[in-house]
Parts: C-alpha cells; sequence; structure tokens
C-alpha cells in the first residue's frame, strides 16, 4: 500500500512539472513569434502605443519603460513573470490593463464551455455505447451517420441552421446576446454569469442566462461529440471481447446488468482523457460560437481583436486559452491515474 | 495524443494484425469493395479533378495575363463587378445556386474557389508530415534528452487549441493568402510528430532495422528507408482525414475573415456573407456551406475506410 502511495506522489510530482515545463515552453512560443514578427525595440513600442501617430521620443518613453532594449533573455524572464502573475500589460485599444478585459470574459466563456465539454461527453456516451450494443446493425449506421455529418459541418453552418430553426422560426430560444439586454445583470461576485446570479436570487436573470446559453451549447456539443462517440464505441467493443465480461455472463449476471455494470464502465476509461482534449477544441470553437450568437466572451473579444488588430489582446488571450487547456489536461491526467491505478506506473 | 489516436481508431501494430490474418491483397482491394470508401473516393476525385483543371486555367490566366481564362469553364464571370439587376436571384436554371448581393453568381464563384482549397489542404498536410516525421522519427530514433526536448516542444504545441493560434499567427503575420498556410502548418506538425514517434519507437527495434545497421547501412538510409517508409501507412489514413479538417479549419479563418482576398472568392467567406442575407436569401450561405460540408464528409469517408483496412477491420 505504502509503495502504491509514494508512485502516486511520484506520479503527481511529475505530472506537475511536465505541465510547468510545456506552460513555459508555451509562453516561449507566443514569445518568440512575438520577437519574429515585431524584430527591432521600435517596431515593439508602436504596438504598445497603438495608434499611428507617434513621435520619435513617445517612442523611446516606451522602449525605456517597458524595457524593449534589454536582452531577450531577461525581456523574456519579466515576461514569463508577468504572465505568470497575471499582468499581461496595457491593451492598446481600450487603455485598461489587458487582465481587467480577460477577467470580464474568461469567466463566461469558460462557464458555457464546460457545460458543453459536459454535455458533449454525455451525448458520445449514450451514442457510443448504443452503437457498441447494436453493432453492425441499423442503430450503428443511423449512429454513424449522424456523427460523420456533425463532424463535416463547419461549425458556423450548424450554429446558424440551429439559431435559425429554433430562435428566428420557432421563436423557442433566444438568438443572440447573453441574457436580455433589458435585465440589469447582478453585481459581479465571482464573474460567472448563472452563479452571481444564484447568489445574488436574481432567478428572472438566471433564467434568461440560462435560455441564452442553451444555443451555443448545443452546438459545440454537437459540433463536436463524434470523437466521443467513436471512441466509446471502440473501447466497448474492445470490452466486450474482454474475458471478465464472458465471466460476468457465465456467472449468469443480466445483460443490463453486464453492460452498465462490467462493459461501460471499463469503457469509459480512456474518456476522461479525451474529454481534456474535447474542452481544447471547445474553447477554440468557442470563437466562432460567440461571434455567431454574439456571445460576449473570450472568442467573440478574440474576434473583434483580430478585426482591430489589437496584439496585446491577441496574444495574452492564446496565453489564457493555452494555459486553460494545459490545466484541463493535467486534471485529465490525475483523474485517469486515480481510476486507472496501472497508470501511475508508466 | 495517444488516446486521440485511439478515438480515430488507430493501431501500432498493423502488420501484425494483417499477417496474422493471412490477408496479402492490397488495401485498395479492400477499399473499393467498402461502399462508403468508394463514396468517399468519388467525391474526392471529383473536387481533385475540377481543383487540378480550374487550378491550371487560373494560372494560365496569371501567366497570359487574361484572368478571363480562369473562367473560361464556367458558367458565368465569378468576379464580375457588382450589378443591381441580378442581386440575391434565387436558384434558376441560369444561376444554378442563385446570385450573391453582389450579383455574382454562387455556382461560377464556389467552383473558382475550389483549387485554392485543394491547394491548402495539399501545402497544409504535406508541410506538417514533412516537419513532423523528421522531428518525430529525431525524437523516437535517438531517444534521450533529444526525445524529451523535442516532445516537450510538441506537448507545448499541441497545448494550443489550433484554430485560437491560427487566428494569432496569421493576424501577426500579416493579411494574405500564404500566411494562412503558415498558420496552419505550424498548428499542423504537432500530431504528426507524435504519430511518427510512436510508429519509430515500435519499428527501432524490428529485425530488419537492427540487420541494417549491423550491415552498416547509412543512417541517413535506415531512418528514411526503413522507419519512415514503414511508419507512412497508419499516417496516410491520418492524412486522408486531415485534408478535411485543413479544409474545415481553412473556411473557419475564412468565415472570421482571415486570409482573404476580395474581390476573390472563398468558401468560408462566402457562407460567412450570406449570414447576413439568411434567411430570405438562404441560397447564399447554404450552397457554400454544403460543398465545404460534401467535400469534408468525402475525406473523412474515405479516412475512415482506410484505417478499417490498415487496422483489419474489413468486415463491410
Amino acid at each position: 500500500m505504502k509503495a502504491v502511495e509514494s508512485n502516486f506522489l511520484f506520479f503527481l510530482i511529475r505530472r506537475v512539472v511536465n505541465a510547468f515545463i510545456t506552460l513555459i515552453l508555451l509562453i516561449l512560443i507566443v514569445f518568440v513569434l512575438i520577437h519574429v514578427i515585431l524584430p527591432t525595440p521600435q517596431a515593439m513600442a508602436k504596438v504598445y502605443i497603438g495608434g499611428a501617430h507617434y513621435t520619435t521620443a513617445a517612442l523611446n518613453a516606451v522602449i525605456a519603460r517597458y524595457g524593449l532594449d534589454q536582452p531577450l533573455y531577461v525581456q523574456f524572464m519579466s515576461y514569463v513573470y508577468n504572465a505568470l502573475t497575471g499582468n499581461f500589460g496595457m491593451d492598446s485599444l481600450y487603455r485598461v490593463p489587458e487582465m481587467q478585459l480577460l477577467d470580464k470574459f474568461i469567466p463566461i466563456t469558460l462557464e458555457f464551455v464546460l457545460i458543453a465539454t459536459v454535455l458533449q461527453v454525455f451525448l458520445g456516451v449514450l451514442t457510443g455505447g448504443l452503437a457498441a450494443m447494436w453493432r453492425g446493425g441499423v442503430p450503428d449506421w443511423v449512429i454513424k451517420a449522424l456523427y460523420l455529418v456533425a463532424w463535416a459541418a463547419p461549425v458556423f453552418l450548424l450554429a446558424t441552421l440551429m439559431q435559425f430553426v429554433f430562435a428566428y422560426d420557432l421563436k423557442v430560444l433566444p438568438a443572440l446576446n447573453l441574457a436580455n439586454p433589458t435585465l440589469t445583470p447582478p453585481k459581479a461576485i465571482t464573474g460567472y454569469p448563472l452563479i452571481d446570479a444564484a447568489l445574488s436570487g436574481d432567478w428572472p436573470y438566471f433564467d434568461s442566462v440560462l435560455k441564452h446559453m442553451v444555443l451555443p451549447v448545443f452546438s459545440i456539443a454537437i459540433a463536436g461529440f463524434g470523437l466521443t462517440t467513436r471512441m466509446m464505441r471502440s473501447s466497448s467493443v474492445e470490452v466486450f471481447d474482454k474475458d471478465y465480461v464472458k465471466l460476468a455472463y457465465m456467472k449468469g449476471m443480466s445483460n443490463r446488468r453486464v453492460l452498465f455494470g462490467t462493459v461501460f464502465r471499463n469503457a469509459m476509461i480512456p474518456i476522461i482523457t479525451l474529454t481534456a482534449i474535447q474542452f481544447g477544441f471547445a474553447v477554440a470553437g468557442a470563437v466562432v460560437i460567440e461571434d455567431v450568437f454574439l456571445y460576449k466572451g473570450m472568442g467573440f473579444f478574440l474576434y473583434q481583436s483580430v478585426t482591430n488588430l489589437d496584439y496585446v489582446a491577441i496574444l495574452s488571450t492564446t496565453i489564457i486559452i493555452g494555459i486553460s487547456v494545459i490545466v484541463a489536461n493535467f486534471v485529465a491526467d490525475l483523474l485517469y491515474a486515480v481510476v486507472d491505478p496501472r497508470v501511475r506506473l508508466e | 495524443m495517444n488516446i486521440l489516436k485511439k478515438a480515430l481508431g488507430f493501431r501500432d501494430d498493423v502488420d501484425a494484425v494483417r499477417s496474422a490474418k493471412g490477408e496479402n491483397l492490397s488495401t485498395w482491394y479492400y477499399l473499393l469493395h467498402k461502399k462508403q470508401a468508394v463514396v468517399g473516393i468519388a467525391i474526392i476525385a471529383m473536387f481533385l479533378v475540377w481543383s487540378t483543371v480550374e487550378g491550371i486555367m487560373q494560372l494560365l490566366g496569371g501567366y497570359a495575363r487574361d484572368p478571363s481564362l480562369g473562367w473560361l469553364l464556367l458558367p458565368h464571370n465569378p468576379i464580375s463587378s457588382p450589378s443591381l439587376t441580378t442581386s440575391l436571384l434565387p436558384p434558376s436554371l441560369r444561376y444554378p445556386m442563385g446570385t450573391n448581393f453582389e450579383g455574382q453568381d454562387i455556382f461560377s464563384r464556389l467552383l473558382y474557389a475550389a483549387p485554392k482549397d485543394a491547394f491548402a489542404a495539399f501545402v497544409v498536410v504535406l508541410s506538417a508530415v514533412a516537419l513532423g516525421s523528421i522531428l518525430g522519427i529525431v525524437a523516437g530514433y535517438y531517444g534521450g534528452w533529444m526525445d524529451e526536448i523535442l516532445m516537450r516542444i510538441t506537448d507545448a504545441f499541441l497545448a494550443f487549441p489550433g484554430l485560437v493560434l491560427a487566428i494569432a499567427l496569421s493576424v501577426l503575420i500579416g493579411p494574405g493568402f500564404s500566411s494562412v498556410l503558415i498558420a496552419l502548418t505550424v498548428i499542423w506538425w504537432p500530431v504528426y510528430a507524435r504519430l511518427f514517434r510512436g510508429q519509430t519507437l515500435t519499428l527501432k527495434y524490428r529485425g530488419f532495422v537492427e540487420i541494417s545497421r549491423l550491415f552498416g547501412v547509412s543512417e541517413a538510409k535506415v531512418l528514411f528507408r526503413h522507419i519512415f517508409m514503414n511508419a507512412l501507412d497508419p499516417v496516410i489514413a491520418y492524412m486522408a482525414l486531415d485534408f478535411g479538417t485543413v479544409i474545415l479549419t481553412y473556411s473557419t479563418l475564412a468565415f472570421l475573415g482571415i486570409g482573404i482576398q476580395p474581390p476573390y472568392p472563398e468558401w468560408g467567406s462566402m457562407a460567412s456573407n450570406g449570414l447576413s442575407f439568411f434567411p430570405s436569401a438562404w441560397w447564399y450561405t447554404f450552397f457554400p456551406s454544403l460543398t465545404i460540408l460534401l467535400v469534408v464528409i468525402g475525406f473523412i469517408l474515405f479516412g475512415d475506410s482506410f484505417q478499417d483496412v490498415i487496422s483489419g477491420r474489413v468486415i463491410d
């Protein structure tokens, strides 16, 4: 028992170190990108100033202030330090610290992307399990056709179709925005609209946020559930052939108990890691989804920054999204190790 | 990464599975006996043949300084100057997919834009394979600290959601088609580095590799002939899927307005422009989106069956 525990500790430390190295490398990539594209301190300073009009004195002041003429490794160290402490500098467009903007947008995106990821996993496990149960049969083919189309469809097509059908034609769900704009949002406590509304007991607002979330959440979930379905189907099929499943049948267990108690439980283990990858895809998909539904989160902000050529905002958003994916992968690794002890010994 | 591979249905022990079943028929034999694969191949063939023909016409037009050669085969001029009289006409015999706001024929514009998507898919996937194979094989073959460093870098790139990094890159590099190609290649190689590394790890202790080394075959030759060529099979299946994904990502970028050069048409940006006229002029966004969907499905159907065949699951 003791050995197992120390193994787990070792595994944990190694994963933390790995995640940290990946994080530093990610920041390094962004840093290199900036310096390849803006090789001179002057070019950098122009981006910091933002506008097209500047004087040489102003340029030099910016260079001195941000230490842009220092050796690259010094600049990199301070860049890492600043990025890790959440200091991404001033936004050249809004003239406020970048973090202040991101603070507002991150929770909005995180909230609906997390819900979408959960829904996606649910859809994937359900359809994958059904397809495996009836493999080779009609349900298997129908499910395959469904997810292949959903997979190949551009995200914007899915989102627009859903918007058209459910919002404009059937008029059952709102088409645009985070919440009904005539309602006053509750005081920001956590930044997450749903939690804030619940905490301040503002149920009409809660209801509105929830309704506005349905279409974006389903768009992301439908666009991405195919991968989970495939995984679930193939790993269920694999488990079906295992001796312990045959044993379960031989012991006279009912079909349903074997399926839910043995097959699906074991088949779901690899889904954990896949979910982390799916989360990354979902965050990226959010850029398009938020644009279609005017859902003003991080993706919408990134899209706006692209149109406004707001470099500071683009790079900070990229780093934040990268960090969230690294964290998701780390959590998935840990969960995997908890569920499947063999992984720790790798 | 491994889990992604598994989710997509990959197996590393392809040869073992095949020889155990005593199957020596070629991969294509099985592919042509699968309905799913035939549909996929038909779609891909149509797309590629048309793209080649149209691409050559456009190139000729460029050399002859006569751009109208580019739409010689098309029913209408895809980049004709805006005309109010033909604006937003519904599909008819004259305009099979209707016209857009500028009064241009959507069908002609879709056909005109095809070579660009085909070109983007090929350039991005092939560059990604080139880069990924070199890094992946070196990491897997030499191991040690080289492997550690290369794989950490690969992981860092994999941590970026592709679309987001592509957006950041193409904005930073500057507007234009080539910056989108560079951006897509930068986000595409890590997956191939991982695939090739995994393949190299299983191949490097195989008899034929060790014997070649014993006989003093040069390292470059071992790496290319024995490792690269043998690692290629599962990679091809992944590539087939990836052509579709590149087209999807490329049109998503165009949808967001990145990498487009007006007045030249692009599938994603056509779909995006049409959205403002949806649903009254539904054809404007519907047909471009449908085209993307069809082409991507073609690649997915083919890639999917290819995987089934090479991993020994040929029962249809």
